[in-house]
């Protein structure tokens, strides 16, 4: 079963193979589709999709906590294929089941650009208010992909020539010369907001907000050159060198913040963990069932 | 109608945004064009990183997963070139890859070009990239297991596993170090979950300085070897390779400008402070 599902998911290095399997796969996902849309209703539809939520967490918790071996799949005699790693019977379908799964995840590129269309295409057609940001979406997104994938697909030339091909050259000025310098500039705007922010909001008004001002400027000037700088005339040993800015700030990220972040991870963790399980269960259902009742 | 009249205190606490943008770009312009240069000692954490690398068997690869895009570069750009300084000093082969957002795979890959040519480094032989490989549990999840299968095509679109370097890697015991560089929350933990934790391989990371806090806890059980964090992270590694580049010129930069977040901030309360004494005071 494991071989079978290695060999139907080892990826097809020949066009032959390669494109009888994608018209395979599609034809079959639409009759699949087709077939469950035409037999099963909403009710249907709901244990089907909980059954196989409940079966893949299932696998993949098993596979993980079941006892493994060198010589053989564990609890079976089935020899291991792989002796180095240590399986058990569940361990030679995580790898089809992850090409699976990124095949899977994959999709949801085209349903996001499906979805952006639909939403930016009418803004468009109904001239909604601001509907010129939406056609700048639809140029910027075509041109990326017009002269994204006319670069990539054209052919290779050896060795490279002094100039550039010209849809290579639109591509990096529409790459580098404009989405990079638009999303670094649009982050770098933090640095001013954050200044004006400090500025406004932070004072001090209890004792708290005192103490945490205190630990801020440690650990700013304490992260920073200056800070070093600054308290440069105390020994790098001793008990005085712990009064160094560096030193402090490094004693507040280490002692006064791990504790208080391990607490915030135990605290995700354990609310993770519940969360999943009411997802393995199907208990939480407002994601996919809300619309059904 | 007479406006309301502002007390000179009070205008301590008003200084208009504009004037604090002003004097912001003052400082990161003054800094760049006069540097102050200021020595950098390299922390514990950094030393982490660095001897993590240079303790990788020359059998073994390291995997630098750079999960960053242009809106981090000025903190991870720096990192990811100063470890790839440090791989290629210390004679390892590395590969990159990226898992989100897959902006990252070609910027990292465009440092990693330029600084292998540095040391003569030779693409598939010295050092190579994955690419983009979508989803993050099941990725790491098959990696573990199969990393040719796993990853297939590389970033040109050669099959892993024709290239040279890539001859005789199976799964993860092949690999020596993962060294994630991000400025995206979360992907530590599935490094951390799916990789270091079930397979013992050696992990360090380098984060941008906002979110480095929350990741003290791995470093301080050894789950991390070592961290970079933000600039500052990458300019101490600049200093261990002996190679002052864009982080020390950063540091300078956030250098004074911390400073002047300090000044605004003491400036503020000082009006604060004074105003209501005053307030008092009238009352």
């Amino acid at each position: 079963m494991g071989e079978l599902l290695q060999s139907v998911f080892s990826p097809a290095t020949t066009p032959v193979p390669l494109y009888t399997r994608l018209a395979i796969s599609v034809a079959g996902s639409f009759v699949l589709l087709a077939l469950l849309h035409r037999f099963l209703g909403p009710r249907g539809r709901r244990w089907l999709i909980a059954f196989v939520t409940f079966a893949g967490g299932l696998y993949l918790g098993l596979e993980y906590f079941l006892p493994v071996r060198e010589q053989v799949l564990w609890p079976t005699g089935i020899p291991n294929p792989n002796p180095a790693r240590k399986a058990n019977i569940l361990s030679p379908g995580i790898e089809p089941l992850g090409i699976m799964l990124s095949v899977i995840l994959a999709f949801t590129v085209g349903l996001g650009v499906y979805s952006l269309c639909q939403v930016h295409g009418r803004n468009v057609a109904q001239r909604r208010p601001g509907w010129h940001n939406s056609l700048a979406f639809f140029l910027a997104m075509l041109a990326m992909l017009i002269f994204g994938f006319w670069a990539h697909y054209l052919p290779k030339v050896e060795p490279p020539p002094d100039i550039e091909p010209w849809p290579e050259g639109i591509y990096e000025v529409l790459f580098n010369g404009l989405f990079m310098p638009l999303q670094a500039a649009t982050f770098s705007l933090l640095a001013f907001y954050i200044a004006s922010a400090a500025y406004r909001a932070f004072r001090i008004r209890t004792a708290e907000a005192g103490l945490m001002m205190a630990a801020a400027f440690i650990v700013m000037l304490g992260q920073v050159p200056l800070g070093a700088w600054i308290t440069s005339g105390l020994p790098t040993s001793g008990a005085l060198a712990f009064f160094r800015l560096e030193a402090l700030g490094e004693w507040i990220m280490s002692w006064l913040n791990t504790p208080a972040q391990r607490g915030i991870y135990f605290g995700i963790a354990i609310g993770g963990l519940a969360m999943s399980l009411r997802i393995w269960l199907s208990l939480e259902r407002g994601t996919f069932f809300s619309e059904q009742g | 109608m007479a406006s309301a009249r502002v007390s000179f205190w009070q205008r301590f606490q008003q200084i208009p945004r504009y004037y604090i943008y002003l004097f912001m770009a003052g400082v990161v312009v003054w800094q760049i064009l006069f540097p102050m240069p200021l020595p950098i000692a390299p922390s514990r954490a950094t030393h982490g990183v660095y001897e993590a690398i240079a303790a990788v068997p020359d059998d073994k690869l390291i995997v630098i997963s750079t999960d960053w895009d242009a809106s981090t570069q000025a903190e991870t750009g720096p990192q990811t070139e100063a470890i790839i300084h440090a791989c290629l000093q210390n004679g390892k082969r590395f590969a990159i890859m990226n898992l989100y957002p897959p902006m990252g795979v070609k910027l990292a890959n465009d440092i990693a070009e330029r600084v292998t040519q540095e040391y003569g480094a030779q693409y598939g032989v010295d050092w190579c990239n994955w690419g983009y490989k979508y989803g993050f549990d099941n990725v790491l999840i098959a990696l573990g297991k199969n990393i040719p299968k796993t990853i297939g095509d590389d970033f040109h679109g050669t099959p892993v596993g024709e290239l040279p370097m890539m001859k005789g890697v199976q799964d993860i015991s092949s690999i020596g170090l993962v060294i994630e560089v991000t400025g995206l929350a979360s992907v530590t933990e599935y490094w951390i979950g799916l990789i270091q934790g079930v397979y013992g391989t050696p992990f360090a990371s380098a984060y941008t300085a906002v979110m480095a806090p929350g990741y003290y806890p791995f470093l301080d059980s050894d789950q991390m070897q070592g961290m970079l964090v933000g600039a500052k992270g990458a300019a101490e590694m600049e200093v261990l390779v002996r190679r002052p580049a864009r982080a020390s010129i950063i540091m300078n930069v956030q250098s004074w400008a911390h400073l002047l977040i300090i000044a605004l901030i003491i400036v503020g309360n000082a009006g604060y402070v004074l105003a209501r004494g005053r307030g008092r005071q009238r009352a």
